[in-house]
């Protein structure tokens, strides 16, 4: 199929990927999604390119199977093993130009039908008492408990978040309830995948901070080995939390953008996250480094 | 007759712009659930949370019509006397209800 010119047009902008990580692979798919010709999409569906890299363990094979079918299509998957990242780029670009062109897509893993069957108490299916109760779309709706905060009575949602979600370290699976964004209830599913002692490189762990606080730009700078360029960085993660050992999440935010490496003992993961905001919590996670994270998770799990 | 086909115009106008621009939901049940990273929800998403810049909100509105108005009043006050005297007043009444209403919900407890 001849290409139309918006289709060549689109196929020289960068690549959006959306990487599943595996045990090892942290650090090169970092420095990988990092090359120009490549985007880092945020979201599967802002993706066209599944890169999966390295060897999942078989219990994340549903969660991949969720994260595939929400690429919007025309979508390609690319499993990464042995490849030199030269070599991956060029099937990432191949694969991205097959796309533009609409020669390549991938159908559903999953079945296309709700988790559970629509299912009401009224007698078209409409919901409960006053404003709950029902399960629109197989799920039951939110209700409430006592706000940790300020005693409000207030609706807990709970939701099992991870292993591919982009803020959280490959392979970490929590089980989190939230009341609005407070954090008040935190269990650990599934520690991180084990990762090589690179993925605790300075670069890479202030550019993962540096993506959370919206600065990707700066991040880019960052693991090219330049300054980050941003006014007044330290500022933008506020001053107290994630305090271990000491040091808290900003001083490790300087300590990496100097090019430092930074060990934390091991947190407890529950206690430190428990009653945080949504963001602060993802700041938290992101300012520890792999190692660190990957203990602590693992000394949950074991208790 | 000019003003009603104008009328007609515009309104079949927005019409089909509304039905244009109309957001196609063709995604199938996977697409549909939020994005966990693979991970799923226990619940709907649907859910009550404490919009807690509302009270701040509240009282800013109420502040700030009061001033809004007021310096209107002052340019009529001295012409319209008492009339306009008793009409600031409920005006006032009213707002301050709303003011006793975030003083309940202790937005002046300052922490």
């Amino acid at each position: 199929m001849a290409m139309t010119r918006l289709a060549r047009w689109a196929a020289r902008s960068p690549a959006p990927v959306f990487a599943a990580i595996g045990p090892g692979r942290q650090a090169e798919t970092e420095r990988l999604l990092a090359r120009p010709g490549l985007r880092r999409a945020a979201t599967p569906r802002d993706a066209a390119i599944l890169l999966v890299a390295g060897d999942l363990p078989g219990d994340t094979a549903e969660a991949l199977s969720h994260v595939h079918d929400q690429l919007p299509h025309p979508r390609a998957t690319l499993r990464w093993q042995a490849d030199a990242p030269d070599a991956i780029a060029a099937r990432i670009e191949t694969a991205w130009r097959d796309i533009c062109a609409g020669e390549r897509d991938e159908d559903d893993h999953l079945p296309d039908e709700p988790p559970n069957a629509w299912k009401g108490i009224g007698p078209h299916g409409q919901g409960g008492k006053g404003m709950m109760g029902g399960t629109p779309y197989g799920r039951p709706m939110a209700m409430t408990g006592t706000d940790i905060r300020d005693g409000l009575r207030l609706d807990r949602y709970t939701a099992r978040f991870g292993p591919f979600l982009p803020m959280l370290p490959p392979g970490l699976v929590l089980q989190v309830t939230l009341q609005g964004d407070v954090i008040c209830d935190l269990d650990v599913q599934a520690p991180p995948l084990a990762q090589a002692a690179d993925a605790d490189a300075p670069d890479l762990c202030a550019a993962r901070m540096l993506r959370l606080l919206g600065l990707d730009r700066a991040a880019h700078r960052v693991m090219h080995g330049q300054s980050a360029r941003a006014l007044w960085l330290r500022g933008a993660v506020p001053k107290r939390i994630g305090r271990i050992d000491g040091t808290s999440a900003r001083d490790r935010l300087i300590a990496w953008l100097a090019g430092d490496t930074v060990s934390v003992a091991p947190p407890d993961l529950p206690a430190l996250l428990h009653g945080a905001e949504w963001a602060e919590a993802m700041l938290i996670l992101a300012s520890l480094p792999p190692s660190a994270l990957i203990r602590a998770a693992r000394g949950v799990e074991a208790a | 007759m000019q003003t009603v086909i104008v009328i007609l115009g515009w309104t079949a106008l927005a019409v089909l712009l509304a039905r244009a621009m109309q957001p196609v939901a063709d995604s199938t049940a996977p697409q549909a659930m939020p994005f966990l990273g693979g991970g799923t929800p226990d619940t709907h998403a649907w859910q009550r949370y404490h919009f807690r810049p509302y009270s701040m909100a509240l009282l800013f509105v109420a502040f700030e019509m009061e001033m809004m108005f007021m310096y209107p009043w002052a340019v009529v006050f001295v012409s319209e006397g008492i009339k306009a005297l008793a009409e600031m007043g409920m005006f006032l009444a009213i707002l301050s209800v709303g003011i006793l209403y975030g003083w309940r919900e202790g937005i002046f407890r300052w922490q």
